[in-house]
């Protein structure tokens, strides 16, 4: 099993036999990646405070840039000059960069999106600017991630006019082609597109097969996780693999909840990237299995067990709680400390997801984590039912 | 703790140790030293993990009570001292009432206590409350409480009762630590305030020197309040100041000076037998995104500049290490293109790069000390750091100015405009030295 080229060979090494779960190696030219995975985001290339040193003690292989931001700051000419952000930032393992049309819609409430492409208005000298496929590529290549996303044409998740919803769903394919066309490096970097189509299953299913037919090694799920319903949310990833070609990556935006990622992965989804674990790092918010402690609680003012006692990360080796707990929100080191943690969690629970499906055993793996999660089985809905639909019961245990 | 003096040089510049420290027996500590300043216990920007990969041996932590005094409650109940609480137990602490290179609020004083000025407001200590807290805290050092935040030129009223009032805590603070067995592990150091005035002065060293006997060093504070003026003083001046207390006090204590002094001041001081300081400097030049590049090299004039101010436009694509041949990790693995970068997105990976190289840089400055003090060279090491230093001036402030980047002017301005006040407010760079 896999796809191969000389920027990404995939190989599945081990699928659950009750779900989707698949475990594999993705081969990247800067570093070999263990699926699934968890990639943090470093948007201005950086990652909140930590030296790449410390990403690769934490087993990071895999980081997130932002095109829009690093398209400003430093710019493409440094980023050229240096030899891409690998160099730039000095991190050797893989790096991913979006399109930029996500921060543009997102950030600027000025953005008009048409056929050529997106246009807005600088924040920083109020310039009109416009961002089309083949700039993003463009900028990107100059970058040089070992992964590039596809410019698409992003519709907030709850917009409802289904009229443009299509014209976003059709749009992206037409982008897609033109991205494809305007890549310089496909030799060391991967364009994945980005299937869209919002909560409408028929043009999901559309964009899906339409992307299945260009000559990609991966794909990319995006427009969820931005506000809607989890009902809604789960068939629309379970749509997306069932599609997708098995043997190619897939990777789901934006997503990077501890339950989210579980049944996520347990519907066949390889990749994930959320700003989530650093941000709420940096209002002292600590990640366990059940949940987040947020050490600003008066709570923990004498606790001195570490954030988590099965954590074998720095901060948890040499700090308490009662510590963390003086610190957050006045020094830097707290967010330091707890972003170090909240990283090392999102890696162990993907680690731990990757031996359980070699070993296995998967769905026990779900059930319990479940079970942890919510110990009193008072499981949501969603969550049964998504699990229920790839084979994994998590009530009647 | 023990200080052992080693070797004098041909001044009254010394190498010592530091030693015997009752968690490290083992652990030796060589003077002239700076110690690493602490906030809420942590070395500034650094977490344990990084820190461990600037210094392999241990350090002395600089510990003011006025940015850690909230760590009370958890260091009490964990009962194994500020620095392990602050997850740095391989280090030794060095405890002391405030932060001297910040500007306070002045006044606000009562018969018998001075004023803690916190992120959270004033508190009033008195000698007692403060023990309370060395008890809690178990540092290896403990600077005695006093009311030493005051500058060369202050008036002799506010002068005669800072004495008064540091003579009477110091007393209290003897007792106290003469009676707790709990003490007995850390080091006391008595505190000489009052420069201002010759006689006052005088009387702060001989109530010192009443408990010579309990003290392990001294420190000077008084000759500061922490603004910018106070410290912008004749070299000639500080000298004196240096010479008597350095000439009055035992040879067999050690020497602490604290406050934000440059690399001159910090000569200066050493020439005259003072071995410790309090780690504020590097600290400061961080908060103003400034790397410190001296050159160790007496063999070589060196004509570049010592402060480097890292925002500045022109590194925007100089993808060169902040200082060639440098051994720390910043410069071995980053650019002064990518620090640049990170201080203009206002990214925390700025402070922290720029914390290891500073701290290295600076521990280096005294490695450089000690080693010139060792072969008797220290006054032409002392020579070639001035030098530098002076020459700063030549070129500063306009060399610190000049951003034009197209893309955030706006911005960059702004920051800017901070940021040059930021350094000259903060007395990095100019010091009146001649």
């Amino acid at each position: 099993m896999g796809g191969t080229s000389k920027a990404l060979s995939f190989t599945v090494q081990s699928e659950c036999p009750t779900s989707r779960a698949r475990a594999g190696i993705m081969k990247l030219p800067h570093y070999n990646v263990k699926t699934p995975v968890f990639m943090p985001v470093g948007t201005q290339g950086t990652m909140k405070g930590l030296l790449p040193d410390q990403l690769e003690n934490l087993d990071c292989e895999i980081i997130l840039g932002n095109t829009y931001h690093l398209g400003n700051r430093p710019g493409v000419d440094v980023l050229k000059k240096a030899g891409g952000l690998h160099k730039f930032m000095n991190w050797k393992r893989a790096l991913l960069t979006d399109s930029g049309g996500f921060q543009m819609v997102s950030l600027l409430k000025l953005a008009e999106i048409t056929e050529e492409g997106v246009k807005f208005r600088s924040p920083y000298d109020n310039s009109e600017i416009m961002l089309t496929p083949e700039k993003s590529i463009e900028i990107q290549n100059y970058i040089g991630a070992d992964i590039i996303m596809q410019l698409d044409d992003v519709v907030q998740t709850t917009f409802q006019d289904y009229d443009r919803i299509k014209v976003a769903t059709e749009r992206t394919s037409r982008w897609l082609d033109r991205c494809l066309k305007a890549h310089k490096r496909p030799d060391d970097q991967n364009i994945f597109p980005i299937v869209q189509g919002l909560l409408n299953p028929e043009l999901r299913r559309q964009s899906a097969q339409e992307h299945m037919t260009k000559d990609v090694n991966g794909f990319a799920i995006g427009g969820l996780s931005g506000g809607e319903a989890k009902d809604d949310f789960w068939p629309m990833v379970s749509l997306g693999t069932k599609i997708l070609d098995k043997h190619k990556p897939r990777y789901l935006m934006g997503v990077g909840l501890a339950i989210d990622l579980v049944v996520c992965v347990a519907l066949g989804v390889d990749m994930f990237d959320c700003v989530f674990p650093t941000r709420t790092a940096r209002f002292g918010c600590a990640l366990v299995n059940k949940g987040q402690l947020n050490l600003k609680q008066k709570q923990y003012q004498t606790d001195l067990n570490p954030i988590d006692k099965n954590c074998d990360c720095a901060t948890c080796e040499n700090y308490t709680r009662a510590y963390l707990h003086c610190i957050v929100s006045v020094e830097t080191v707290a967010c330091h400390l707890i972003s170090v943690h909240n990283i090392a969690f999102q890696m162990r629970l993907m680690r731990t997801m990757r031996e359980n499906i070699e070993n296995g055993t998967f769905p026990k793996f779900v059930k319990d984590f479940f079970c942890e999660v919510y110990p009193d089985n008072n499981f949501p809905n969603w969550i049964v039912n998504s699990l229920h639909s790839v084979g994994i019961n998590i009530i009647n245990t | 703790m023990r200080f052992i003096v080693k070797q004098n040089g041909c001044g009254s510049e010394r190498i010592g140790r530091l030693t015997g420290f009752f968690k490290f027996p083992g652990a030796v500590i060589e003077t002239p030293t700076s110690a690493l300043f602490t906030q809420g216990g942590s070395v500034v920007h650094l977490t344990s993990d990084v820190l461990s990969r600037v210094f392999s041996s241990p350090k002395l932590l600089w510990v003011p009570l006025s940015n850690s005094i909230q760590l009370e409650n958890g260091v009490k109940v964990q009962n194994d001292g500020v620095a392990k609480f602050a997850g740095l137990p391989g280090h030794v602490a060095c405890a002391t009432l405030n932060n001297l290179s910040e500007v306070t609020p002045s006044g606000h004083f009562e018969p018998n206590k001075v004023p803690l000025w916190t992120k959270n407001g004033k508190k009033m200590l008195s000698a007692n409350r403060y023990m309370d807290v060395m008890e809690v805290f178990k540092p290896d050092i403990i600077l005695a409480i006093a009311d030493g935040r005051t500058a060369l030129n202050e008036g002799s009223k506010r002068v005669s009762k800072a004495v008064n009032r540091t003579s009477q805590m110091l007393n209290e603070c003897v007792d106290r630590y003469k009676a707790a067995k709990e003490l007995q592990n850390s080091t006391l150091v008595g505190v000489i305030v009052g420069a201002a005035n010759p006689k006052k002065i005088d009387e702060c060293v001989q109530n010192v020197l009443k408990h010579v006997d309990t003290l392990g060093g001294i420190a000077l504070e008084g000759i500061t309040d922490g603004t910018v003026e106070s410290m912008d003083l004749n070299i000639k001046t500080l000298n004196e100041v240096f010479e008597k207390v350095g000439n009055a006090i035992p040879k067999n204590l050690f020497h602490i000076i604290e406050g934000c002094w440059n690399p001159t001041v910090i000569l200066s001081a050493i020439e005259y037998g003072w071995d410790v300081f309090d780690g504020s400097y590097p600290v400061k030049l961080t908060n103003a995104g400034i790397a410190l590049k001296l050159s160790f090299d007496v063999t070589k004039d060196n004509d570049t500049m010592y402060l480097l101010d890292m925002v500045d436009q022109r590194y925007k694509e100089d993808f060169t290490p902040i200082l060639e041949d440098c051994e720390c990790l910043a410069c071995k693995k980053h650019t002064r293109a990518y620090i640049r970068h990170l201080l203009n997105t206002r990214e925390m990976l700025a402070s922290v790069l720029l914390s290891i190289h500073n701290l290295h840089h600076f521990d280096q400055m005294f490695f450089y000390i000690r080693k010139h003090i060792a072969s008797n060279t220290f006054a032409i090491f002392k020579q070639h750091i001035t030098k530098q230093c002076e020459m700063l001036k030549t070129f500063a402030p306009d060399r610190y100015k000049g951003l034009n980047e197209a893309i955030d002017k706006q911005t960059f301005q702004k920051n800017k405009k901070i940021r040059v006040s930021e350094v000259l407010s903060s007395g990095l760079v100019s010091n009146n030295c001649t």
